[in-house]
């Protein structure tokens, strides 16, 4: 297929078409809007459903029906529409349902602003909801990694049998950039799902459920949620950039971020600074491992979010002491330039 | 960098736009923003006073009073809404724009309206007296045929009609901008144009000129695809926080001719 000039939620739209979805629920918000716009335009025209629910805890729960009845089913929100989710996102979670939830964010706490932020990485990577959960995210940080990661998001929500988010800040939304669909599924190649309410005619029936009051037996769910967790180190992704030598700062940022990160690299590098980047594009489960080996590479370590300092946490549980760990973030909707990030590459190399 | 110059022969873009109102409308995501800017900048290059309105009610960023400050350095006022709701995706029509179209030609320059996409963004055209004389206003319909709902010849002429019906004005020019930002090729253009001409041809609205990324402007590959027809090459001003900024120029009084 000839590549598009796509928004990224116009992309993410389609490539969840492109995965076999052809189901969205959802609430308006900005700056997601765009992904509910094209799916309200693109999914009539491929025999789906778009849906435009009453609230966000409408748009979830409708989630929650429809990937019990074994379909592929989706819906994206922004920050404070993601909190309203968040009840079904535990149940979701809670009853093994596979439906992929993505968070275009945009600057909070409450209401907040329409502008850019990465400010629900806690939200995303520690819960969100209530119990002991977890959902696997993805952040991309372009357009074509916002289609691909977007279909992936999909196949790992049904092989888990979990919630999987894609998390963007606000521009990964809204910046327009030329995009292909690699691979297309249709609804019905799908793999079967034996354990969906399709109807119990000649089989025991199937119940969905996240109630469970013998102890004994919840404890046991739970163990095995855990378990299931666990299994997904194996799905962790990252991209190191320019780390084959050592340097003398490691930058840890992901989405957008990243990229501005590259921007400034590139000017370092040219001044004969060595500089690298260590990017997690899984967010959830943490490239842990991947990052210990960035880390022993380098002399100090700089985190840059659009947080006051979520992400920078995980970073310094793996650094574990071994390195000074700086921190550089914009929050609000204000996004650090390449210039900022040179100057706090800057101050950390002339410290020594 | 004088970078909306065209140096090459030939009928230059600006000339054609002959009335004091140039309205900037077509799909969602066409690139009217970036037209609209490169513009205004092209036309305070020839010594004209110039006023951007950002008319967008539709897209939330990368709308083009982000250049508000950078074009107001080189001189050319950009009306948005006031205060912090500048920073809003509140559908709010800047009354001052009523009167800028009113008087523009009378002595006080020309305007240059950046509206929203579809016939949702140009619907707000329809609040605004005085745009329907085609010797006061041109109207131009932006092509990009690699946009989505933007693809065939069914599609751009319905929302060109769409968007007349939703506007009450009658498109007066086309510009083919079909691209791909930094993976644009001689080939893409190439589409691009004939798509624009598919609708010129059907329409009968004459097509103006062609937008091309400035850097590629200059490509002979480029120049042969597009032939006679006039180029306004662009600068995109409108960028990520990644991209390494073009500079907006410092115009020179009279200097740089487009």
């Amino acid at each position: 297929m000839a590549k598009k000039l796509m928004k990224g939620c116009e992309a993410i739209g389609e490539a969840a078409i492109n995965a076999g979805c052809r189901l969205f629920f959802g609430y308006p918000i900005t700056p997601q809007n765009e992904i509910p716009e094209y799916l309200s335009a693109r999914l009539p025209q491929v025999g789906g459903t778009f849906l435009q629910a009453e609230s966000e805890v409408a748009a979830s729960n409708m989630l929650y029906g429809a990937a019990g009845a074994g379909c592929r089913v989706f819906t994206s929100s922004s920050s404070p529409g993601i909190s309203l989710m968040m009840e079904a996102m535990s149940y979701l979670a809670g009853a093994e349902l596979p439906v992929v939830v993505v968070n275009i964010m945009r600057g909070g706490p409450g209401l907040g602003g329409i502008l850019p932020s990465q400010s629900d990485y806690f939200q995303a990577t520690k819960g969100g909801g209530h119990g002991d959960y977890r959902v696997l995210v993805l952040a991309p940080s372009t357009v074509q990694e916002a289609v691909d990661l977007t279909q992936d998001a999909f196949d790992l929500a049904d092989e888990y049998r979990n919630p999987v988010m894609v998390v963007g800040d606000g521009l990964i939304g809204q910046m327009m950039e030329p995009v292909e669909f690699k691979r297309t599924i249709s609804p019905e190649d799908l793999p079967p799902k034996p354990w969906a309410t399709t109807g119990c005619a000649g089989r025991k029936p199937n119940i969905i459920n996240s109630l469970l009051l013998n102890p004994e037996h919840l404890e046991a769910h739970n163990w095995h949620l855990h378990r299931k967790y666990q299994e997904m180190v194996k799905e962790i992704r990252w991209e190191d950039w320019l780390l084959d030598e050592p340097v003398d700062v490691l930058i840890v940022a992901y989405g957008t971020v990243a990229r501005i990160c590259k921007t400034a690299i590139d000017v370092l590098r040219a001044r004969g600074i060595k500089v690298g980047l260590f990017r997690p594009i899984t967010l959830y489960p943490f490239p842990e491992p991947q990052l210990s080996a960035a880390v022993d590479k380098a002399k100090k370590v700089l985190v840059t979010e659009l947080s006051t300092g979520q992400m920078l946490e995980d970073v310094r549980a793996v650094v574990a002491g071994r390195k000074p760990v700086s921190f550089f973030g914009r929050v609000g909707g204000m996004v650090m330039t390449p210039e900022e990030i040179e100057h706090e590459v800057d101050k950390l190399v002339v410290q020594g | 960098m004088p970078a909306t110059i065209d140096t090459t022969e030939g009928t230059c873009a600006l000339d054609l736009l002959k009335a004091p109102v140039t309205v900037l409308v077509g799909h969602f995501g066409s690139g009217k923003t970036e037209i609209a800017v490169n513009l205004a900048v092209a036309l305070k290059h020839r010594g004209e006073n110039v006023t951007l309105a950002d008319l967008d009610l539709v897209k939330p960023y990368f709308r083009s009073r982000l250049a508000r400050h950078e074009l107001a350095s080189l001189g050319i006022p950009v009306m948005v809404p006031e205060g912090d709701r500048v920073y809003a995706d509140l559908p709010i029509l800047v009354p001052q724009v009523k009167g800028l179209v009113a008087t523009a030609g009378n002595g006080v320059g020309r305007a240059v309206l950046d509206v929203g996409g579809d016939d949702l963004g140009a619907r707000v055209l329809g609040a605004i007296a005085g745009l329907t004389d085609p010797a006061h206003t041109d109207v131009l319909f932006v092509v990009n045929g690699r946009r989505p709902f933007a693809e065939t010849l069914e599609e751009v002429v319905t929302m060109l009609r769409e968007v007349e019906a939703a506007s009450r004005l009658r498109v007066t020019g086309l510009v083919a901008n079909t691209h791909l930002m930094d993976e644009t090729t001689p080939e893409v253009v190439g589409e691009g144009l004939a798509l624009a001409q598919r609708l010129a041809g059907l329409t009968g609205i004459p097509l103006l000129f062609c937008a091309v990324l400035e850097k590629l402007s200059g490509s002979p590959d480029i120049r042969a695809v597009v032939g006679e027809l006039p180029v306004l090459p662009l600068v995109r001003r409108i960028t990520p926080p990644f991209a390494v900024k073009a500079r907006l120029p410092v115009p020179q009084k009279g200097a740089a001719v487009v």
